[in-house]
């Protein structure tokens, strides 16, 4: 980009950056490929010792048993349905509380926000968050996953903080405008939040997708558990001894299968990424407006 | 400032009010919640069928309602059950949540071992049951516990707080599995029986390249086969290396000279680990064995010897291993690890061993014991004593009626299992998490040795064939210093023994730790288990 020729410390610099960046890379790709080639190589050489980054023969015993799988397919259809739902609610309902906890002229501020502060330091436990759960019914459904942490205290604080740089004047020209208050909100405070809103629907996103207890707490029903849940249940169900009979003999490959389920479930979100990426590069720290 | 102050404390306390103020409605609400459904379950019409709300079994997956196997139960019994789904995998955590928020089932298995069956009577889920009641309700299943002697582990001041069950896999030794062709390559004709044997052997195979690749790449063992070698001496002080170094608790008691005691903490045991540390210093040790042999896949199987890499294997079970193929069944291909090393190593060869004769002419492998997971009856249930009685008659059933155990536990004739001029035929080959969508596994409440050696003859035949002489976990009474102390313990003893056998530490520290483990615990949990003991079989 730019015209002058670089000095000898910034090529310095920048070549010590690249080669720590390759190695990064290389580190986090190698493993990768070696589950990616071992999901679909025959058990022989699943149990060798050594490197696989290459395939060399091929079984994909291990797919055929993930694909046959119905609660794989029907978690997956969970966890997104679930994703989606909370990224939904928690950046409306963050949004929403933040903006006039942000507003010197709302009654009792100090209060209100003292009061919310305060539940980061204070929980119940998860003893009464649990009865608390089953008291109001949500036992064995989705909600029982997206109410308790709809709003996060933290993200709520970060979205207030936010709201509140952005500069009065912007809200008085527009009322000298004629604007009103639901107006301002939607055209002005929300364009110039969508950095930080960003920021809190990937946290959320994140957070709902790799979540596994609250499930496991929750929900009785199989076919309402989250793909965590049932990627869990896999890879451990290979290890526990199940009755010593000749029924627990058929000869299951169980380390190519969980191989095989963690590549399936992984893909999707590889792919997701360089989507999500743009939001960020682009700036969730960059403020929208200047000085 | 003070106004701020004042400011401040004021909310905290008002806010600390309102939470108080919440906490007490839901509170409330939750009462009145829990209470209100238990009072027309219990002033049901008594011909009714009883209700009743099942987890004794191994939840490996979701039994879908309405399985032909549910109707049959709940016909035979005149019940009804409302079948829970607990994750296997993650069971005291989540039983931990429900138990505490007041969430009971009426029958339940008691995992993760017998010496929960003290926690939970501590915290009023398990109801004691008494002895006539099962005699009369189960005869035929009291006898068989009587058989076994197992009313021990299921018994807290002296009453009865569980069903204990029976593993007939437990009466067979774990195996040590050597590769025989390795040992033709050395010389070696005959399997190694005594300690001198064995060392011979490790040492030609460390030295004399046994897999004729032309490098000194193989070791003799590594930590599956340790217990074995410490059997020479006596009770193994750990009986499992692997389970050791994650923490998980591995303390077997035994009895000497009438007092109940920790096998750890045994003199020979220093003699034992003297020896291994001169392997260890002799390259007869893999040294990777901290890590353990097994880097993957199920826990039975030894990369380590699948990959060339070491010659003797132990900690599996013979149907594991079981390299004779059953004549009767076209398709057998033998025991799960068996297929696993054909696979890896195809001229290979294995050879089931014996567990080493130690100096004063002690050997043997680790073995399970028949003691399985206890059932236990909590105190909802016990309310009921319609429910008491279905329970216990299901656990006759399994016992006595055969057709009932087909049925229950190895699923729906001619969809699951055939018989063929007179031998069970399994039709079935499904995972354990399919099986128990279909109610498989789920309503046996007492596995019957007796038909479980009945359905899989040839298998026991073979382990019959194979078996060598094992230790057995003495079973001591559960009591809650054990709970207490045990954890730390465990890594004591693991910390202490890893390092002799490393040389970090001399083998004389042996005699350190043993004054270390009786003062962290060892001697109060020594105290109350012979207090406990002597209690239950009335001294």
């Amino acid at each position: 980009m730019y015209a002058h020729k670089k000095s000898k410390s910034d090529i310095l610099f920048l070549s010590v950056v690249y080669s720590v960046l390759t190695v990064l890379s290389i580190g986090t790709l190698l493993p990768f490929f070696q589950i990616l080639t071992l999901s679909m190589s025959p058990i022989d050489v699943v149990n060798s010792y050594g490197f696989h980054f290459i395939p060399t023969s091929f079984d994909f015993a291990g797919y055929r048993q993930v694909f046959h799988n119905q609660l794989i397919w029907i978690s997956y259809g969970n966890t997104i349905m679930r994703t989606g739902l909370a990224i939904l609610l928690t950046v409306t309902l963050t949004f929403l509380g933040a903006y006039p906890l942000s507003k010197k002229t709302l009654p009792h501020r100090t209060f209100w926000t003292g009061f919310i502060v305060l539940t980061m330091f204070f929980s119940g436990g998860l003893i009464p968050l649990y009865m608390l759960v089953k008291g109001l019914g949500l036992m064995n459904s989705m909600w029982s996953l997206i109410l308790p942490g709809a709003v996060s205290t933290f993200l709520l604080l970060i979205v207030r903080n936010f709201v509140h740089e952005i500069p009065v004047a912007l809200e008085e020209s527009a009322k000298m405008d004629g604007a009103n208050d639901i107006y301002i909100l939607r055209k002005i405070i929300l364009p110039l939040s969508m950095p930080v809103l960003a920021t809190v629907a990937l946290y959320t996103g994140v957070h709902h997708w790799n979540a596994w207890f609250d499930s496991m707490l929750y929900i009785q029903s199989e076919k309402k558990q989250v793909l965590q849940m049932i990627l869990r249940k896999i890879v451990l169900d290979g290890d526990i001894a199940a009755a010593g009979t000749e029924m627990a003999q058929s000869a299951v490959n169980t380390q190519s299968m969980k191989l095989a389920t963690l590549v399936v479930s992984i893909i999707p979100i590889i792919c997701v990424y360089p989507f999500l990426q743009k939001y960020f590069v682009k700036g969730t720290l960059i403020g929208s407006i200047k000085g | 400032m003070s106004r701020k102050i004042v400011k401040a404390a004021s909310i905290i306390l008002s806010s600390a009010m309102l939470a108080g103020l919440l906490a007490a409605c839901s509170k409330n609400e939750e009462a009145s919640l829990t209470t209100a459904p238990a009072t027309p379950a219990g002033s049901t019409t008594p011909q009714g069928p009883v209700q009743l709300d099942w987890l004794a079994y191994n939840s490996f997956g979701q039994m879908d309602p309405d399985t032909k196997i549910e109707k049959y139960v709940s016909e035979k019994f005149n019940a009804k059950f409302n079948v829970w789904f607990i994750d296997t995998n993650k069971w005291v955590d989540t039983m931990n949540v429900k138990l505490a928020a007041g969430e009971m089932p009426d029958v339940m298995l008691i995992k993760p071992d017998f010496n929960t069956v003290s926690k939970y009577v501590a915290n009023g889920v398990l109801a004691p049951i008494s002895e006539d009641t099962i005699r009369k309700n189960a005869p035929n299943y009291a006898k068989l516990i009587d058989k076994y002697n197992l009313w021990n582990t299921v018994k807290v001041d002296g009453k009865i707080y569980g069903l204990p069950s029976v593993n007939i896999n437990g009466d067979y030794p774990t195996v040590l599995i050597w590769r025989q062709d390795w040992l033709k390559n050395v010389g070696i004709t005959k399997t190694p029986e005594t300690l001198q044997e064995f060392e011979d052997a490790l040492t030609k195979i460390r030295n004399n390249d046994p897999d004729k690749n032309g490098k000194k790449d193989t070791y003799g063992l590594s930590d599956y086969a340790l217990p074995a070698i410490l059997g020479a001496f006596g009770y193994p002080g750990i009986s499992d290396f692997k389970n050791a170094g994650k923490g998980i608790v591995n303390l077997d008691y035994i009895q000497k000279e009438g007092k109940i005691t920790f096998a750890a903490i045994q003199p020979e045991m220093k003699e034992a680990l003297k020896l291994l540390n001169k392997w260890y210093k002799a390259e007869l040790i893999d040294p990777e064995f901290i890590t353990s042999e097994n880097t993957g896949g199920y826990w039975a199987d030894s990369n380590a010897l699948l990959n060339n890499r070491i010659a003797l294997t132990g900690k599996g079970m013979f149907y594991h291993w079981r390299d004779k193929l059953n004549p009767d069944v076209p398709t057998d291909k033998g025991g799960g690890q068996f297929q696993n090393f054909q696979k890896s190593q195809p001229n290979g060869e294995i050879a089931f061993g014996k567990p080493p004769v130690g100096p004063n002419g002690k050997s043997g492998t680790i073995q399970w014991g028949v003691n399985s997971t206890p059932i236990g009856i909590t105190t909802k249930a016990a309310k009921d004593p319609r429910k008491v009685e279905t329970i216990l008659k299901m656990a006759e059933a399994s016992i006595t009626d055969y057709s009932y155990f087909k049925n229950t536990f190895r699923g729906v004739e001619g969809e699951e299992w055939k018989e063929e001029g007179g031998k069970f035929v399994n039709l079935n080959n499904k995972t354990a998490a399919e099986n128990a969508k279909k109610g498989i596994a789920v309503f046996h409440m007492i596995e019957s040795p007796d038909w479980n050696k009945k359905i899989d003859a040839y298998n026991y035949q073979f382990g019959d064939s194979v078996k060598t002489t094992g230790y057995v976990p003495f079973l001591a009474p559960t009591v809650d210093s054990f709970t207490k102390y045990a954890v730390n313990l465990t890594k004591l003893t693991d910390e202490v023994y890893l390092k002799i056998i490393l040389g970090e530490a001399s083998p004389d520290s042996f005699d350190d730790f043993v004054k270390k483990f009786k003062a962290n615990g060892g001697d109060e949990i020594e105290k109350d288990v012979n207090a406990a003991y002597n209690k239950n079989i009335g001294k």
